[in-house]
């Protein structure tokens, strides 16, 4: 019955919807203001633990036929997703006070569980505009500071040219195919058109300027930067996640041209290879990090190499451990009333004399990172050139890990910072307030030390998730 | 029948308390609260002299007539991919798994004074490398071997950078990103290797060693694969010229470091390419022997004219390290079984000499607070004790006779000439040319060693600072008798060890042997090695 699909099939989406206006009615009074952040916590729970729970009923579900749909697998990357929400809004401290955030995060996740499951382009859109529009929002909440409104706009400038990219893609797509389905891209991908190949390459170069791949990368350090620091852990995760699971979508199945191979190939390995170089030289976290996304968006977009069929493998777990060290690199950041000043590399320097655990969680988050053995970080890495060598494409996979070896310097050199050098004398000092919302950082960074240690004894498991 | 199967229960059990005590230390020390340093210094002790027990009653079980690992555990991990957690001893590993936990206590203990800050921090790190070294030389599963192998990385990385010397930060860096620029590589050759084998053999993927093993890579392919993995080991053993790494990681690393880089992770290197480098790739290996042959006996050689020049006491048993490790690398690729054994005895022997030789550095090193050569003279007038410590292990590292420096170097000599003899007589003079050659690092390894020994203990009476040296202290004359008694067994008594090493070593041989040809490994003279050893 369709009308029931409706209402099972999508109860994430609609736990998230009446969170939102929930969380708008409790926004209104002076009495209920304090519950508005804890009922988006739950609400993104619950909706997490509902797309668990009907994968694990192996729902097969189309309310909407051609547009929505909901298999096992679909509901389960949905159910990570979320989950990797919670993380982030732990993450906030200074914004506490300001009940946008969680509300407006929780709109964007509205967007972010809306894409696995679309069958058709314009769906795809839709979520990612979904999605984008209250970010623009989020990164001016931080508007302490200058740099906020710089960041909001040249997102907003740059997503936007990214979407006017993907629509006039789909535009051409519909031309060349009369369809906006998701195989028609396989379709288009396939034909000599020039108009099918123009549908092609539009919707490619969307993807790689809304997910940061060189050279259409220019926009994320500043954003990042500006941005405050549960944000930009939204903005490095999350809507990364997005992206890829759009690229998903179009692209999972399609088998590439061997020209779009070369493209697939080339540019996020000169994103590997530029963002490691770049992060070595970047004096705040934020910006090695957005650095450090920029190299990590070409070897998720490196698993397209792949043969259709063990992409969405890689992908998914590739995402997974992606955002769950770069979480909890960004929850064991030294707390600090100063949102710019605690991001400075140098806040770092001595942090394991002054804060061990911190900089013992710091520590894994760096090595999954730069995807040392044994921490999942490997794994996946392992993973993503597993599918490139099994396809057939030994040199690219052998390129792309020698480009990982310039990324090593990037994430020794925190931990360097952190065990080898003395406190600096302006280091966060007992004068400094506490600020509220610590000791959620702290459950944070537990939540993603203990995911991030349990995938490395069971990495087998992560991957029996996708 | 149940016995046995209990027994083996039971072996396979030990096998993992030796893997895993070392992490569950590790553990412990990081969570457990206020401990005072004696504590942990003493608690990690304790803890590496129990891993000795379980390391000690496997190798008299080991079974010298039983082909292939013993007391395996073999559990899927990721099933997908097929890989499994699978351990076990072998030929192969099992003196080096020994040795490793043998070294383990005498290293906190010869070094308890060594590091005075963040005493638990350095305890946890040696704990983990403890493990990482045990899981990298008892994996018989490819993708568990990277990663242990890997995972030795970041705990040295840490502990050079910490409590290393002056230009520590430089040594560290220098240190992994020459490591784990060989073990990047080496990782697309894995994949590669893996998934030829795999459309070999109908599409299942599988790490293990002994699938890999069985199927040798497609011929094609096989030179840039072991192209890679020579490489990550080249680098790790080193030989020359990509030893540039080891001085600078030895001279700044703290003392415990430098025993467990010299006692074990060198031997990762050769022990790489016994398990692995040669055997998986035997055409490539053949093709290439001459070459990797002469890399060997410039590596003597080299390593052995460095030291002879070196100022710095740590840098002179630095590179002695590259010229016997040469030895080790010549013994390898002799084609012969005494030249075989002896490479495994050898790397065993220069475990243990190397250890002593570096705690002995440290000790002085802890008392004069400086590494150069000429500040101290007549050592042996002030510190008698240390003085005839240091002799025995100069004689160790020389090779005399009743040493297990001697045992190593000889069979390995032995076996060099004896594979080089037919190819002379079939027209090749160039492997009998690098046998003698290698002869000559004897005797320039007796001229660096022992005219550091005359300008150190002898001569006229120097210290640092004009401060008379005190002599070792009973902890210290307790780690180096120990250390020196398993020197001399294994010099004295190798029977038992080679005994149990016999048939890996010939299993290697018939790994690196071409297909057609009839697998006979001992010729005449090889047996001479075989006398030698009963």
């Amino acid at each position: 019955m369709p009308g029931s699909d409706a209402l099972w099939a999508m109860l994430p989406e609609h736990l998230l919807l009446g969170g939102m206006v929930a969380g708008i009615l409790c926004a209104l009074s002076t009495r209920t203001r304090a519950l508005v952040l804890p009922l988006s916590m739950l609400v993104v729970a619950a909706s997490a633990v509902a797309a668990f729970w009907l994968a694990a009923t192996g729902v097969h579900a189309e309310p909407f036929p051609g547009q929505y749909q909901l298999t096992p697998a679909i509901a389960q990357a949905k159910g990570w997703l979320l989950a990797l929400a919670l993380p982030v809004l732990l993450l906030l401290r200074l914004d506490s006070d300001d009940l946008q955030f969680p509300l407006l995060l929780v709109c964007s996740l509205y967007g972010v569980a809306l894409l696995p499951s679309a069958m058709n382009a314009l769906v795809l859109f839709l979520g990612l505009e979904l999605l984008a529009i209250p970010v623009y929002a989020l990164i001016v909440l931080a508007f302490r500071r200058p740099q906020a409104a710089e960041a909001a706009l040249k997102y907003l400038i740059l997503s936007g040219t990214g979407s006017a990219l993907f629509l006039m893609a789909l535009s051409l797509l519909y031309g060349a195919t009369g369809s906006l389905g998701l195989d028609a891209m396989g379709a288009a991908a396939a034909s000599a058109d020039p108009l099918a190949r123009g549908a092609v390459l539009l919707a490619l170069v969307a993807l790689f300027l809304k997910g940061g791949v060189v050279p259409f990368h220019a926009w994320a350090p500043d954003t990042y930067e500006g941005a405050s620091v549960p944000v930009t852990a939204y903005l490095s995760t999350l809507a990364k996640a997005a992206v890829l699971v759009v690229a998903l979508r179009l692209f999972g199945d399609v088998t590439l041209p061997a020209a779009a191979t070369d493209l697939m190939a080339v540019l996020p390995l000169a994103s590997i290879v530029w963002g490691n170089l770049a992060a070595i030289r970047q004096p705040s976290l934020r910006r090695m990090l957005a650095y450090s996304s920029i190299s990590h968006a070409g070897y998720l977009f490196y698993a397209f190499l792949g043969a259709p069929g063990g992409r969405d493998e890689a992908v998914l777990t590739y995402l997974v451990v992606y955002a769950l060290a770069t979480l909890l690199a960004f929850a064991m950041l030294p707390a600090d009333a100063d949102d710019g000043r605690r991001d400075r590399l140098d806040q770092l320097d001595g942090l394991f004399h002054r804060r061990p655990w911190a900089a013992a969680g710091m520590t894994v988050a760096m090595l999954s990172l730069a995807g040392l053995p044994p921490l999942p970080g490997f794994t996946v890495k392992f993973a993503v050139f597993k599918t490139v060598v099994a396809a057939g494409h030994p040199v690219w996979a052998t390129l792309g890990l020698a480009a990982s070896f310039l990324g090593l310097y990037v994430y020794l050199r925190v931990i360097m910072r952190m065990f080898m050098q003395p406190a600096p004398d302006h280091a966060e000092t007992p004068a400094v307030p506490a600020v509220p919302g610590t000791g959620q950082a702290v459950a944070a960074g537990l939540l993603c030390v203990a995911a991030t240690l349990a995938l490395t004894v069971a990495p087998g498991w992560l991957f029996a998730q996708f | 029948m149940g016995d046995a199967t209990n027994a083996g229960a039971m072996h396979a059990l030990l096998l993992n308390l030796v893997l895993w005590l070392p992490l569950a230390g590790a553990l412990a020390l990081a969570l457990l609260p206020r401990l005072t340093d004696q504590a942990v210094r003493t608690g990690t002790t304790v803890l590496l002299a129990v891993q000795c027990v379980p390391a000690f009653l496997l190798y008299g079980a080991f079974d010298a007539a039983a082909p292939g690992g013993q007391f395996a555990t073999s559990i899927p991990w990721i099933a997908d991919w097929g890989v499994s957690y699978h351990i076990a001893l072998d030929g192969t590993n099992l003196l080096l798994v020994v040795l490793t936990a043998f070294l383990g206590p005498l290293v906190v203990l010869g070094a308890w004074t060594a590091i005075a800050t963040q005493v638990r921090l350095f305890h946890a790190l040696l704990l983990l490398l403890q493990c990482a070294m045990v899981g990298a030389l008892v994996a018989q599963d490819l993708f568990l071997f990277y990663l242990f192998w890997e995972a030795m990385l970041i705990p040295m990385f840490l502990m050079i950078g910490i409590w290393g010397g002056a230009r520590r930060r430089y040594a560290t860096v220098k240190f992994v990103l020459y490591t784990a620029f060989g073990s990047i590589l080496m990782l697309a050759a894995v994949l590669v290797l893996v998934l030829a084998r795999a459309d070999g053999a109908g599409g299942a993927l599988s790490f293990a060693f002994a699938d890999l093993l069985a199927a040798p890579a497609p011929a094609a392919l096989q030179p840039w694969l072991f192209a890679a993995f020579a490489l990550a080991f080249a680098i790790k053993v080193p030989m020359v010229p990509l030893h540039t790494w080891l001085p600078d990681a030895h001279v700044e690393a703290p003392t415990p470091g430098s025993v467990i880089l010299a006692g074990v992770l060198l031997k990762m290197g050769t022990y790489g390419f016994l398990k692995l480098g040669f055997p998986l790739f035997p055409d490539a290996v053949r093709a290439h022997v001459p070459l990797f042959m002469t890399l060997a006996v410039v590596s003597i050689v080299w390593g052995a004219c460095l030291a002879m020049v070196q100022q710095d006491i740590k840098k002179i048993i630095a590179y002695s390290s590259v010229s016997h490790l040469g030895y080790v690398m010549l013994g390898l690729l002799s084609n012969d079984l005494a030249g075989v054994q002896g490479a495994v005895v050898q790397m065993a022997s220069h475990g243990l000499v190397a250890a002593g030789l570096f705690l002995l550095v440290g000790m002085v090193y802890e008392r004069g607070h400086t590494r150069e050569l000429a500040a101290y003279g007549g050592l042996a007038r002030q510190a008698p004790a240390y003085a005839l410590a240091f002799v025995l292990f100069t004689l160790a590292s020389v090779g005399l006779p009743g040493t297990s420096g001697f045992t190593g170097e000889f069979l390995v000599l032995l076996g060099a000439f004896a594979g080089a003899w037919p190819r002379y007589q079939a027209g090749d003079a160039l492997p009998l040319a690098l046998a003698v050659a290698a002869t000559s690092g004897v005797v320039l390894g007796a001229l660096y060693m022992l005219r550091f020994a005359r300008t150190f203990l002898f001569g006229p009476v120097k210290a640092p600072h004009d401060t008379p040296l005190t002599d070792l202290t009973p902890r210290e004359r307790g780690v180096l008798a120990v250390l020196f008694a398993a020197v001399l067994w294994l010099g004295l008594f190798p029977a038992g060890a080679m005994h149990k090493t016999e048939g890996a070593a010939r299993l290697y041989l018939r790994q690196l042997a071409p297909a057609a040809a009839v697998t006979t490994v001992t010729p005449a003279i090889p047996s001479a090695g075989a006398a030698y050893a009963r």
